[in-house]
């Protein structure tokens, strides 16, 4: 009995080895990606997949990366999340754990990208999100958590600097009255805190008179829009997912709403919402981490590349910071020369993509791993037009305030 | 405020009660003859909301006259899934666990179905009259609610129609009342019962269908509404139409109302503050635990004799 089971331990032991045999003489590089292609977010998740793997084919075209003498190609471990924070955390684990992956790219959106940033520094992975600001990620010490989008204050703060300059310019007037309307997340109590940080230093320009929460995926706000009529307010900030954008902005248009300005914070020129709203959509001003309307090469490059691949062009931002966070990863494990975590963890922290799509044409992340890139201004056109409308060196059009 | 706002507030909560009664009523009647709580309701409320997007995009056919046709496609679709799936499960007076279990994964297969057929690309419907309003002095009604709220009125006076004056209303009267006893004096409680659910489905599908018109959809359409159902039709009184009605418009009122006016609460002292907007959906919850509490049968339990219709 003892020597059977003598062998049956040797035969189990020799098949775990076998099974370990891929990972000792690795011919690919694993990459876990995370993103939602399922519920409220999946619209945004697919764009940055699509992002990532644009990125990865483009690499593996032009050889792969060199480890070692050897050149490896990149292969995607692809999870979807189903837009479920519990869910997105769990998968990230897992690619962490069980995939034998070099990093994850993941966490769209912010509150996805919370619950998957506790992993990273648990088994000492690089994760880089392309889809999620919130300052909360990326106060917390991390080492191995990066963000390829700025902070949403400096969204928050950039919105408010674009009003003003139109106070300058003569085209607002002076003590407008805003109303605030966030979405219940950290990204909304950032731009918040990146609105009223503006408006302390520049006194006199603008006064919030109602600032207001609203939970994700909600179905009517008629109730709060009520609120915001009420308010009397000239100008309308909001901080809203896709969904939440174009329901509001339907049910805003609807109650017969109108104000010197209309803003949803990172969002505004998305395909989906013109087509659902129709010319319901005009005007509305986004600060963006990028546009397709930014005159660098690079970009043109790339949205040609993108069409080639999906047969239409990216639609707003989401794919271009996911396409950056994956060459900037592919970079720095070619510095690292090695598929060693901490190695690559290392080269991430001080790696700079030149070249870059995103405004200033160089990613780099910060001491906390967050990029911290000027944000561009676009204001939606009549005739699916977009316009880049601050900041003025890379502006494509005239700002049309106030709106008509 | 001034009393145009507060006039605005309140037509806001009655379109908005006309909305909650449209998506609640199809499991009304449900739960009334069979007993089921109905999850499914939430896939055939999406269900309902893409056949109008379709028979908009493909045929050109209003999303209104859309929401029509969906009654009787919608009929016949609950009787086909009432014979392949609910019949089978055993009866009982209170809601069992394999109805809610059965009904949770039909739920799961619908909605994963939609993702095969449509994708994950949020869908709406855009007419010309989507955005376009209804001006009364300073107060603006959004023209698509206004017709919402009016179909919601008719499908609630056409069940109660139904229930009162037709054959089969009296046989579902008979079944919500006792089973036993209907079944005695011959009802045909299979037959009543498949028809029943095809009434309940038909309505889901006429509710998703009118949603479409003013939401933006995905495969995950549906549970807000859900959620809010179950709220309904626990203060109604679960197997009362007329109690949807009722709880809808408490429902919407308190949502409506609850951010806008300023609640008195203590502390060192009487104070008054809104409820902020993100509180929202907890009214609905917080009604539902009290209504449990206090009144077990819904408001409509209190008017038992004169209101309910079963």
């Amino acid at each position: 009995m003892n020597d059977k089971f003598f062998r049956i331990s040797i035969c189990l032991i020799l098949l775990a080895l076998l099974g370990a045999v891929p990972l000792l003489a690795q011919d690919t590089i694993n990459i876990g990606v995370v993103m939602p292609m399922t519920g409220r977010e999946a619209k945004p998740g697919l764009y940055q997949k699509e992002g990532i793997e644009l990125a990865i084919k483009q690499i593996n075209g032009a050889g792969g990366i060199t480890i070692k003498g050897k050149k490896l190609q990149l292969k995607e471990i692809f999870y979807d999340d189903g837009s479920d924070s519990a869910k997105s955390a769990a998968l990230t684990e897992r690619a962490m754990s069980s995939d034998n992956v070099v990093a994850v790219i993941g966490g769209y959106s912010t509150a996805l990208g919370e619950a998957e940033s506790v992993m990273p520094d648990r088994y000492q992975t690089p994760w880089i999100t392309a889809g999620a600001a919130a300052t909360s990620i990326f106060s917390k010490g991390y080492k191995y958590t990066f963000g390829t989008l700025s902070p949403v204050v400096l969204l928050g703060s950039t919105t408010a600097e674009f009003l003003g300059s139109l106070v300058d310019q003569g085209k607002l007037k002076k003590g407008l009255k805003i109303a605030l309307v966030v979405e219940n997340t950290d990204h909304g109590v950032d731009y918040v805190n990146g609105i009223n940080e503006w408006i302390g230093k520049h006194p006199g320009y603008f006064t919030v008179v109602l600032t207001e929460k609203f939970d994700l995926g909600g179905t009517d706000f008629s109730a709060l829009l009520q609120k915001v009529k009420t308010a009397r307010a000239d100008i309308f900030l909001s901080d809203a997912h896709l969904q939440d954008y174009i329901t509001m902005q339907r049910q805003y248009l609807q109650a017969g709403l109108h104000h010197q300005m209309i803003s949803y914070g990172a969002r505004g020129p998305e395909s989906d919402a013109r087509k659902a709203l129709g010319a319901g959509t005009d005007y509305i001003l986004a600060a963006l981490w990028w546009s397709d309307r930014l005159p660098y090469p690079q970009v043109q490059k790339f949205v040609n590349d993108y069409k080639a691949m999906y047969n239409r062009p990216p639609d707003s931002w989401y794919a271009a910071t996911a396409y950056d966070s994956m060459r900037i990863l592919a970079q720095a494990i070619q510095a690292a020369g090695t598929l060693d975590k901490t190695k690559v963890r290392d080269q991430l922290a001080k790696a700079q993509l030149k070249g870059s799509l995103l405004p200033g044409m160089v990613l780099s992340y910060g001491p906390n791993g967050q990029a911290g890139y000027s944000f561009l201004v676009t204001q939606n056109k009549p005739g699916d037009k977009v316009d880049i409308v601050y900041p003025k060196d890379a502006a494509t059009g005239p700002a049309v305030a106030p709106m008509p | 405020m001034t009393a145009v706002d507060y006039l605005s507030l309140v037509i806001s909560a009655l379109l908005l009660a006309g909305i909650y009664a449209a998506m609640a009523v199809g499991m009304t009647v449900i739960y009334g003859v069979m007993k089921i709580v109905n999850l499914a309701h939430a896939g055939f409320l999406m269900l309902g909301a893409y056949f109008a997007y379709e028979m908009y995009e493909r045929f050109h056919i209003d999303p209104i006259l859309g929401a029509v046709i969906a009654l009787p496609a919608f009929f016949l679709f609950g009787m086909a899934v009432y014979w392949v799936l609910v019949r089978w499960l055993p009866k009982s007076d209170t809601p069992t666990l394999a109805s809610l279990l059965l009904m949770f994964g039909f739920w799961q297969v619908l909605q994963n179905v939609a993702y095969l057929v449509w994708g994950n690309t949020a869908y709406s419907i855009f007419t010309p009259r989507s955005l376009a309003s209804v001006h009364i002095g300073e107060i603006s009604i959004s023209k698509d609610k206004l017709i919402v709220f009016t179909a919601a009125v008719i499908s609630l006076v056409l069940l109660q129609f139904i229930f009162n004056r037709s054959w089969f209303g009296r046989s579902m009267r008979s079944l919500i009342q006792n089973p036993y006893a209907a079944k005695i004096v011959g009802v045909d409680d299979q037959r009543t019962s498949m028809l029943s659910f095809g009434l309940g489905t038909a309505f889901a599908g006429f509710a998703g269908a009118l949603l479409a018109m003013l939401y933006p959809f995905t495969p995950d359409f549906g549970p807000p509404f859900l959620l809010r159902s179950f709220v309904i039709i626990v203060l109604g009184g679960l197997e009362s139409i007329s109690g949807v009605a009722l709880g809808a418009l408490i429902l919407a009122l308190l949502e409506t109302f609850s951010i806008n006016i300023p609640l008195p609460w203590y502390w060192h002292g009487w104070n008054f503050s809104y409820l902020p907007a993100s509180y929202q959906p907890a009214v609905s919850f917080v009604l539902l635990v009290v209504v449990l509490l206090v009144l077990p049968k819904g408001f409509a339990g209190l008017f038992e004799k004169k209101w309910r219709v079963a």
